[in-house]
């Protein structure tokens, strides 16, 4: 009997193998596999060898452009820290926001001043609006809730990272033990797995002709993660001038667009004012649960701090929100304390500067906001 | 569980190291059977149940065929498995499609329906196990083939995890006589089944993940219509990424099945060769297009009753595969245009008997094969009709002062990708992939998969779902 599995000689299969569209009406047999005669232990052990060696090489071409390990802020890592609200920690200290409330709050200096590690919830380039409601949403969340303010990002509902919440409610079993695997054998040990060094990511960033219109830069890798998504700057941003400059230059791709006619004025004005209501009502109905809530205004700096200015001017979005929502606001312009620290490019402190701003902010909240359970942020 | 994901390189570890212990051979397909469960399950654990189900009905519906004397009884339990199949299939697949058409179709004769709000979740791979599992009661029926004698082989024909969610579909008698006797992969098998494997996720991964979904996205997905340049950029680059995508799953399933002594057969066979439609299904999606002609174009006549019973047995062929694949019209008319193109070619080979094109005459019809193809591609991919007509505009060049939409290195990969392909597919069009490794110098295919899994492991793919999945 012949096998369905079979070696074959360099002679073999010169003409295709029959398969199931050859037969017509019938009972299909079990299918031949040939396998080519080739030494396939030895082929193995050679392509492994070049597989190391090749990574290797590409690891340390990462590690000298001064990349280090980082875990990666995807979609699962953000769930694992959601989950900790539904696995008994609903009455942790939750922070929300964009990407300065990952960059400037230290949670190692939280937790020595309040005694518990907050979980951090914040995203890169998203409007924290959605969260606050899914928060309000959830019975078992009673803790105490930070929510930052990227005026950019807040009052215009951009949602970079939006796919986390759909996410967070879907998860698979498989995907959860992937990132289990990943945060464990993978992301820890190796500087070049970030979004930023993918393939893709890496040729799209050559020199190519450019297309009208289509020359925008995307946003550069600027930070480091841990497991819990305690974040830091990235040591390069603060050391590489010309980096710090890209940095700067692509946040300045958003500050001079054309004048908006009189239809975008008005349908920007609608999305803020819409920003402002679903927020305000999120709030109340944590407020009503005794959950105790903060706005956080953290600080930025230079030409990103003028463009905010411009478009986003504090009375017509910050003051309103307060107004509208009857929770305390804490603007960094408003405290000496939480002035003066090291934002290199602008939107983003430095690890030094987030450790000392995070003790004044923490210092600040706790004695303008003390939680009405009397338990400390 | 997706093949490329770390989840499923430490599954296959394990099960390659179960299915090596030395226990006895219903214990190693025990084992099977539990992880074939456990990688459908990864997904939406319930769901495990509609595979129990389907898998529970035509056993037990062989069983009756083969009991039963008259052939009213024979046909209830055929039609108890298709009916059972079918309804779960129907149910969850084009439940919301029903109903909504239902509801625009009575709101077109004046009548307001509301249809209740459903919330329906396609379960992964209902429409790959549902042919599989049918074809089953069907061949006992049509007395091509004997029921399994175990239901622990048959069970494991339904589930075993390497076609289980994409194919490619197995036929019971492709399958059953497998699990009958002991196997394991020899060392050979085993590095040639990894090494099928590496080049499947390198198409995945790689060439459909990182190269070529980047334009195929831009065009299709943003609403903004597209120049000349980049609607045929996106459409060509749809029909490589859908053609690495679905063979690239085919391979490593036919490489995880090796890794542990099984054979699958082909589901591919360089299909951008093809040269007309009919060359084009025995190339594309082979266990697909031949379980319709099987079950469905040859029971409807085939070409047994004049070219009438054959143009309309090809083209309700074509329009129920297009269905199978999603419910929407888009798939509908992407059929329909398949059979067009089958019965136009019919009735041209009959116009011209005696025409026997040369080298280049061969070329050309390859090439106006190929370029029909992706006009095809452009309604499978296109969420709606307005974006597919948007898009053919565009390959027409009539989206006059459309803006470019597709990035440089986007159009250079699409490029280098397609034009590699598709000379790679003329290459080896009457060749084997097997026929050709055993000529290739040794270190040369090392180098060759070594570079390829360095490829996938830098590209950084995000696990995402194979295309097919959703089908």
């Amino acid at each position: 009997m012949r096998s369905s599995i079979s070696s074959s000689s360099a002679d073999q299969g010169q003409s295709p193998r029959l398969t199931a569209s050859d037969r017509p009406g019938v009972a299909q047999p079990v299918p031949v596999r040939d396998i080519p005669q080739q030494p396939w232990a030895r082929i193995l052990l050679g392509a492994l060898l070049l597989l190391v060696a090749a990574t290797g090489a590409w690891e340390w071409y990462w590690r000298a452009y001064g990349a280090v390990p980082s875990y990666r802020d995807d979609d699962a890592l953000w769930a694992r820290q959601r989950r900790r609200i539904d696995a008994g920690e609903g009455s942790a200290t939750v922070l929300v926001g964009s990407s300065r409330t990952l960059f400037d709050i230290q949670l190692p200096v939280w937790e020595r001043l309040s005694g518990r590690r907050p979980i951090q919830l914040a995203l890169d380039g998203t409007s924290p609006a959605s969260f606050v409601e899914d928060l309000a949403a959830d019975p078992k969340f009673t803790g105490r809730l930070l929510i930052g303010i990227a005026p950019d990002l807040f009052f215009s509902g951009f949602e970079y990272q939006r796919s986390a919440l759909p996410y967070y409610r879907k998860e698979s079993p498989s995907q959860r033990v992937g990132k289990v695997l990943s945060m464990h054998l993978i992301e820890p040990w190796f500087a070049f797995y970030d979004p930023d060094f993918a393939l893709m990511t890496v040729l799209r960033r050559q020199p190519w002709p450019e297309r009208a219109g289509l020359n925008r830069m995307s946003v550069r890798q600027l930070e480091v993660m841990d497991a819990d998504r305690n974040d830091h700057m990235w040591s390069k941003v603060v050391t590489d001038a010309a980096y710090r400059q890209m940095a700067r230059n692509i946040w300045a791709q958003d500050f001079d667009g054309p004048p908006e006619t009189d239809a975008e004025k008005a349908e920007d004005q609608r999305v803020l004012d819409a920003q402002i209501e679903r927020t305000a009502a999120a709030v109340a109905k944590l407020r009503a649960r005794g959950v105790t809530v903060v706005f956080v205004r953290d600080p930025s700096a230079g030409a990103y701090l003028a463009f905010e200015n411009k478009y986003f001017p504090r009375a017509a979005t910050w003051d309103v929100l307060l107004a509208k929502s009857g929770v305390p606001g804490i603007h960094f312009q408003d405290y000496p304390e939480l002035q003066g620290y090291d934002l290199p490019e602008w939107s983003h402190m430095t690890q030094e500067s987030a450790d000392r701003y995070t003790t004044a902010l923490y210092n600040i909240i706790a004695k303008r906001v003390p939680p009405t359970d009397g338990s400390r942020w | 569980m997706v093949f490329n994901t770390l989840t499923f390189l430490a599954f296959f570890a394990i099960v390659l190291v179960l299915h090596s212990l030395p226990l006895p051979w219903t214990i190693r397909k025990v084992n099977l059977l539990l992880a074939s469960y456990v990688f459908y399950a990864a997904w939406n654990p319930p769901f495990i149940l509609l595979l129990w189900i389907s898998t529970i009905v035509d056993w037990y519906a062989a069983q009756g065929l083969v009991r039963a004397d008259r052939p009213a009884t024979r046909r209830a339990w055929m039609l108890l498995s298709v009916i059972a199949n079918l309804g779960m299939l129907l149910y969850f697949k084009y439940g919301t499609f029903l109903l909504d058409n239902f509801t625009a179709l009575m709101a077109t004769l004046g009548l307001h329906y509301q249809a209740p709000k459903s919330d329906i979740i396609l379960p992964v791979g209902i429409s790959f196990y549902t042919f599989a599992t049918m074809s089953y009661t069907l061949d006992v029926y049509l007395r091509r083939a004997l029921p399994a004698r175990s239901f622990l082989d048959y069970a494991l024909f339904v589930t075993f995890f390497p076609h289980l969610v994409a194919g490619p579909i197995m036929r019971p008698t492709e399958l059953v006589p497998q699990f009958e006797t002991p196997r394991r992969a020899s060392r050979q098998q085993l590095c040639f089944g990894l090494g099928l494997m590496t080049l499947g996720l390198f198409n995945k991964v790689v060439l459909a993940d990182t190269f070529l979904a980047g334009a195929a996205e831009r065009v299709f997905d943003r609403g903004q219509a597209p120049g000349l340049l980049d609607a045929w950029t996106g459409t060509l680059a749809f029909s490589a990424q859908i053609f690495c995508d679905f063979a690239g799953y085919s391979t490593t399933a036919i490489g995880t099945a090796l890794c542990l002594g099984f054979a699958m057969p082909d589901n591919f066979r360089f299909p951008y060769a093809a040269i007309g439609f009919s060359d084009f299904w025995r190339r594309w999606h082979i266990t697909l297009s031949s379980w319709l002609r099987d079950y469905l174009y040859i029971p409807l006549g085939g070409n047994r009753h004049g070219p009438l019973r054959t143009h309309i047995a090809l083209m309700t062929t074509m329009l129920l595969g297009g269905l199978w694949h999603g419910a929407n019209w888009t798939f509908v008319v992407w059929g329909g245009l398949h059979g067009s193109y089958l019965i136009a070619e019919r009735r041209l080979r009959a116009a011209f008997a005696n025409y026997r094109p040369g080298l280049l005459g061969l070329f050309g019809l390859a090439l106006l094969t190929y370029f029909l193809i992706n006009i095809t591609w452009v309604f499978f991919r296109a969420k709606d009709f307005q974006t597919a007509w948007m898009v053919l505009r565009g390959m027409a060049g009539l989206n006059a002062a459309a803006e470019p939409i597709v990035p440089t290195p986007f159009i250079v990969s699409t490029g280098v990708v397609v034009t590699a392909l598709v000379a790679t597919h003329w290459a080896m069009r009457e060749r084997t992939l097997e026929s050709m490794l055993a000529r290739v110098p040794a270190p040369v295919i090392a180098c060759a998969w070594g570079l390829m899994a360095f490829a996938i492991v830098i590209s950084q793919g995000s696990g995402n779902a194979f295309i097919y999945f959703q089908f």
